[in-house]
């Protein structure tokens, strides 16, 4: 079992993008759109951001506020489909016999988010980029839970951008483009414990977002079902 | 400012995502690597694709004069204008 507090949090959706958007959000008051938009990031100078993804673009907005103040902060970047937009595009133009756009290619990788964070906040501590299954949300936070062994604070980023058309038969767990950002922090505000379990219903919300409704409805304690795995919440918001 | 000129700015900024430039913030004679534009090696290997897909110009990116015809944009639009029709 995982011991850890939220210190902060922050959450990006298009057209949800402040704690009452969110709140409402929770209670099913309001829906995020699905579509294409991302944060502008215009706290960082054209010339730097110009290369952000809409993933990244989503990552960093979440990300940046979180880590201000913040030196050798640890990061644990999660996504499970990553870059699919460059991915598509790069696809396209292989099927099209035309040459690659080096950035693309360069920043399609899975780490390249991370690589960005590092060059545009100086960061040099270690940062992490994982992918996994539908539970995949749960692996990132155990990877952040052990790094407070050795760091007093690390920041999680999850997110998933609006897949591309392409993508549209094969992607089923992304409502909409999404980003939360977890600054964790030594503590008991949230107990994380898991068991293997044979396959159960997929929870209508991939589980960042249902993590995030719980936590703003105080839920005091839930379960994620995975393929191989159950995941069993405890949160005490206000503790 | 030649045709070519403009052209070939609105290519840049298009293809290295320059956002919330416009073609005039461009100096024809501004050195667009290094010290200038401030753009870097990948914007070069950006810019020259840009520029083969565009013009369908096969650029060398051994050859010393790439280096040349990379300087700025007027010199970009001399090197297209030369090359283009061939």
């Amino acid at each position: 079992m995982l011991n850890f507090s939220i210190a902060a949090w922050q959450a990006w959706a298009p057209d949800i993008d402040t704690f009452d958007r969110w709140l409402l959000w929770a209670k099913g008051e309001v829906r995020a759109q699905n579509d294409y938009s991302a944060p502008k990031v215009d706290f960082l100078p054209a010339m730097q951001r110009r290369r952000l993804s809409p993933l990244a673009r989503m990552a960093f907005h979440v990300g940046w506020p979180l880590a201000e103040g913040c030196e050798q902060l640890p990061l644990v970047f999660y996504s499970r489909h990553g870059e699919t937009g460059r991915t598509a595009e790069l696809l396209q133009c292989l099927a099209n016999a035309e040459p690659l756009s080096p950035t693309q290619f360069g920043l399609s990788v899975h780490n390249a988010i991370i690589g960005q964070w590092s060059i545009l906040r100086g960061e040099t501590t270690e940062m992490t980029a994982l992918s996994g299954g539908e539970d995949g949300f749960e692996q990132a936070l155990i990877e952040a839970a052990l790094l407070l062994q050795e760091h007093p604070q690390v920041l999680l980023i999850a997110a998933e951008e609006q897949p591309a058309p392409l993508y549209a038969a094969a992607i089923d767990d992304i409502p909409h483009a999404y980003a939360l950002g977890l600054l964790l922090s030594r503590g008991s505000q949230c107990q994380l414990s898991w068991q293997a379990t044979a396959s159960s219903p997929a929870a209508s919300l991939p589980n960042p977002l249902n993590w995030l409704r719980h936590w703003l409805l105080n839920t005091p304690a839930w379960q994620h079902h995975g393929t191989q795995r159950s995941w069993s919440w405890q949160c005490h918001r206000a503790q | 400012m030649s045709q070519l000129e403009q052209e070939i700015k609105t290519l840049i900024i298009e293809s290295l995502g320059l956002e919330d430039m416009t073609p005039s913030d461009i100096d024809s004679q501004a050195v667009l690597f290094g010290d200038g534009l401030g753009l870097d090696s990948v914007d070069a290997l950006e810019l020259g694709l840009a520029i083969q897909k565009r013009y369908g110009i096969k650029i060398d990116a051994e050859s010393k004069d790439t280096r040349e015809h990379f300087r700025n944009v007027a010199s970009l639009a001399a090197f297209v204008s030369q090359h283009r029709s061939a």
